[in-house]
């Protein structure tokens, strides 16, 4: 393949921290004594990514996502291996590699609070050398796209957080930069918001073909926008791949969602296959891949069922069942050294 | 379960906190206690200056002078250690929008407020403000006289509740003005006056000084007490502010309150 | 970013500079008139001077040194080590690297963006000042006041970078609000700020010649009352400058070298 977009090889990121015991006796002791430890936030990753790419970075927290991201952006220095963002050393900090990225982080902003949001695409047009042309067009495509209308001329301290949310992207792209970094995008905004910014999110990325490196905790997030996840787990990459292959792999089980017209005991739902939940109107019910559809045909015969639809595990459950999963290994991996 | 107890109780919490909350930041601890006896140093100089080229100023000698440094300095030091870290921190509560969970507990807001953090190794200069004294009472060749430390001890009292008062009624507007830390600061450059004896001021500054923003009652006042100058007049008026002030800060403090969670969303 | 590029940035980036402190109007005033120092002192030496005048200041030249001084300040305050002292402890440094801009730049047009506005508030005191005291103090040839012109720019950049290198070193220590203190403390008393250079006693005095203090305000503020010849004022203004280069070479090693640490510990 042509040249990669993002390339990282045996990333490793480590701190010195000083333990802080608790309690008074402890507390004045460390004012004489302290005791370093090496906290490994990410030991050894690498992976490629491809130009236009939609890639999420997915993992428990404190896993190490957060850190890579800086690492690719240049905020801080990786403690060994190499990076790489569209041929720059992010850590060189060139104009020209920062004039190609955009960081956004949900909860950390750019928008000047006491003024609004057109005064600091002003600005951003201003540090970046944007073209006045270009830079109307661009400031025109982001509030349609966005739907800000007359928000960008009001204060920033006077928005809701959703519309604060959307001119902090609109002021992260007026350079249209080519590789965007979103750091927990969603964070905190309701439902709806959430969808506006994941579709205009993703219309961007197609539009324009710029890279994309995600990290949330909102599966959803991850689901809408990312063809490919990348699973870091304690600063060690744990998966590479597409997420539904993924959740085949993790939970490689299907749920059967029935509507019955009458209460079932749950001793008949039981024998059909694992209950996850039962009530008045319905049962939800766990089901091995192979065996979909004997089960689906004997529900059908035997049970008064009003609907049937067959899906995939919720993906918050794969997840929290990986990172457990992980965690339990490590565990014993712990307990019999 | 008196109340008394309840908070002699809470007090302890608080106090015990603070400390570990200092003891964290191992590097501050030490270096707060000398930035404080830094700036007293350094804020002899001026002092040192003027009587080195005036023997006398508005009816003061030097050894006379160094008192009210001294009660100054002392006052300094209940402030930076006991009064500005908590009150400091309500502004940050308010900021950030988390004084409604101080609202929220089952005890006095302004006690918890006011209790919340203390730094006592900023008081390192309480043995500046006895040096102090010291060497003004070596200059003048004689010691405070019985009758005069007692009124002294009793304008401590005073003053250190007019500080507080008047460190309420600042913080208190806090609750109207958004941003703060300015009004902390202003606090602090007119808190600055009260370092030289209130006749060096002379006219309307004075009257402010004596009334107004009772500055005088603070460190003129004592000075004049140690030196059995005072007359009775300000000694009554040193109460009486006092009192009239802390009556005056409570009731701006609760409408400020009271304005606050009907206000707030 | 390079120097042309900067440049060509530089009018919008004063432009939003400006409005965001006309944004925060309320509390330049109250920053200003936190500035009560120079004026108690105003009144401190006047009753010193009541008498006979203390050195050659009567009280006419005391009212002009002081609110000469007041003037001064609001011309030449920074407050970037508050501000770096901030945004390592929040970590909103971060925001300010990852733009093509260099942050001393960005800190350098914040901080001067506030000047116009607190020319405004000095202006009134400026006219107080003239009536109260007549013009005669004020220098007398153009070259002076070049001179004194010059001087300004010099105080401010010594204070804006004095600043800087303090604040830059909370990229290391976290928070340097506790340095910045101390150099403020120091600053009071040697600076001519709170008494004028020229009554100190003979050794304090031979040290403040030296020390880059009394060029953040003594010097400007002695050449606007006249207080020095052409000769010496041009031999002063050459050890101010002389700081100025002391403190932009330390500047530069410090903010790199810190800059190098920030990124190896924490973003």
């Amino acid at each position: 393949m042509n040249e990669p977009m993002v390339s990282v090889r045996s990333l490793r990121k480590h701190y010195t921290v000083h333990k802080r015991p608790p309690g008074l006796k402890a507390a004045f002791a460390s004012l004489f004594r302290r005791v370093p430890t090496v906290v490994k936030a990410v030991d050894g990753i690498s992976f490629e990514i491809g130009p236009g790419e939609r890639v999420g970075f997915l993992g428990p927290n404190g896993a190490g996502k957060t850190t890579t991201l800086k690492v690719l952006s240049g905020l801080l220095y990786p403690s060994s291996g190499e990076v790489r963002v569209d041929r720059h050393l992010p850590q060189k900090r060139e104009d020209a590699f920062l004039k190609k990225i955009t960081l956004v982080m949900g909860q950390k902003q750019q928008l000047l609070w006491d003024l609004p949001p057109s005064e600091t695409f002003a600005l951003n047009r201003a540090i970046y050398e944007v073209p006045v042309p270009q830079f109307r067009q661009t400031v025109a495509e982001l509030t349609e796209l966005l739907e800000l209308g007359d928000l960008v001329s009001k204060p920033t301290r006077t928005l809701s957080l959703g519309e604060r949310m959307k001119c902090e992207l609109a002021a992260a792209l007026i350079h249209r930069p080519t590789v965007l970094f979103l750091d927990e995008p969603t964070i905190g905004l309701d439902v709806s918001m959430q969808v506006t910014i994941r579709s205009f999110i993703k219309a961007y990325n197609e539009r324009t073909g710029a890279t994309l490196i995600l990290t949330s905790h909102y599966m959803d997030d991850v689901a809408a926008l990312t063809q490919r996840v990348i699973v870091i787990d304690k600063g060690v990459l744990s998966y590479d791949g597409a997420l539904d292959e993924l959740a085949r792999r993790v939970r490689p089980e299907k749920r059967l969602v029935l509507q019955l017209d009458s209460p079932v005991d749950r001793a008949t739902l039981e024998a059909l296959g694992r209950v996850v939940s039962v009530d008045a109107a319905g049962a939800v019910l766990q089901v091995p891949q192979e065996s979909v559809a004997p089960v689906v045909s004997r529900a059908l015969a035997t049970l008064p069922v009003g609907d049937l639809t067959v899906e995939n595990a919720p993906l918050e459950e794969v997840m929290s069942e990986l990172f457990s999963r992980s965690r339990a290994e490590r565990a014993e991996v712990e307990d019999a050294a | 379960m008196s109340t008394l107890g309840r908070y002699w109780r809470l007090l302890r919490v608080q106090v015990r906190s603070s400390v570990l909350l200092g003891l964290q930041y191992r590097a501050d601890f030490a270096l707060d206690g000398l930035v404080s006896l830094f700036w007293t140093l350094t804020a002899v100089i001026p002092l040192f200056t003027v009587f080195h080229l005036r023997g006398t100023v508005a009816g003061w000698t030097f050894g006379e002078a160094l008192l009210v440094t001294g009660w100054f300095t002392l006052l300094e030091a209940i402030l930076e250690g006991a009064i500005n870290p908590s009150l400091t921190a309500v502004v940050e509560h308010i900021r950030k929008g988390t004084l409604d969970f101080v609202l929220l507990k089952p005890a006095d807001a302004q006690f918890l407020v006011s209790t919340a953090r203390f730094e006592p190794w900023r008081s390192t200069n309480v043995v500046t403000a006895l040096v102090l004294w010291g060497l003004g009472f070596v200059r003048l060749g004689h010691g405070p006289s019985l009758l005069g430390s007692l009124a002294a001890l009793l304008l401590l009292v005073t003053a250190t509740a007019l500080l507080y008062s008047l460190w309420i009624l600042t913080v208190s507007a806090a609750f109207y003005v958004v941003k703060i830390d300015n009004l902390t600061n202003l606090f602090n450059s007119i808190f600055d006056a009260a370092r030289w004896p209130v006749q060096v001021f002379r006219g309307l500054l004075r009257w402010i000084f004596t009334f107004l923003i009772p500055l005088a009652l603070m460190t003129t006042f004592p000075a004049e007490a140690m030196l059995g100058r005072l007359a009775p007049t300000a000694l009554a008026w040193s109460l009486v502010g006092a009192g009239v002030f802390a009556w005056l800060s409570r009731r701006v403090w609760l409408r400020s309150i009271a304005r606050y969670t009907s206000a707030s969303s | 970013m390079s120097a042309r590029s900067t440049f060509r940035a530089l009018p919008t980036l004063f432009r939003i500079g400006f409005a965001e402190m006309v944004a925060y109007r309320a509390e330049m005033l109250v920053w200003v008139l936190a500035t009560t120092m120079p004026l108690i002192m105003l009144a401190l030496w006047s009753t010193v001077a009541r008498d006979a005048p203390v050195g050659r200041f009567d009280q006419q030249d005391f009212v002009a040194y002081f609110l000469a001084t007041f003037i001064v300040r609001q011309l030449t305050g920074a407050w970037v080590a508050w501000q770096l002292s901030f945004e390592v402890r929040t970590g909103t440094l971060s925001m300010r690297l990852l733009r093509p801009l260099h942050p001393m730049v960005s800190y350098a047009v914040e901080n001067l963006a506030a000047i116009p506005l607190r020319l405004i508030i000095a202006l009134p005191v400026a006219v107080v000042a003239l009536l109260l005291v007549g013009s005669e103090r004020l220098p007398k040839s153009a070259l002076l006041w070049v001179v004194f012109l010059l001087s300004l720019l010099g105080s401010w950049l010594i204070t804006f970078l004095a600043n800087s290198a303090i604040g830059t070193l909370a990229l290391w220590t976290g928070s340097s609000i506790k340095v910045m203190d101390v150099w403020l403390a120091l600053f009071m008393v040697l600076s001519g700020y709170l008494i004028p250079v020229e009554l100190f006693p003979p050794v304090v005095r031979s040290a403040v010649e030296v020390l880059p203090f009394r060029y953040q305000i003594g010097f400007p503020v002695e050449v606007l009352t006249s207080a020095h010849d052409t000769r010496t004022a041009l031999i002063l203004l050459a050890r101010q400058w002389t700081w100025v280069a002391i403190s932009f070479f330390l500047v530069g090693v410090l903010w790199r070298r810190g800059l190098r640490r920030f990124a190896a510990y924490g973003g």
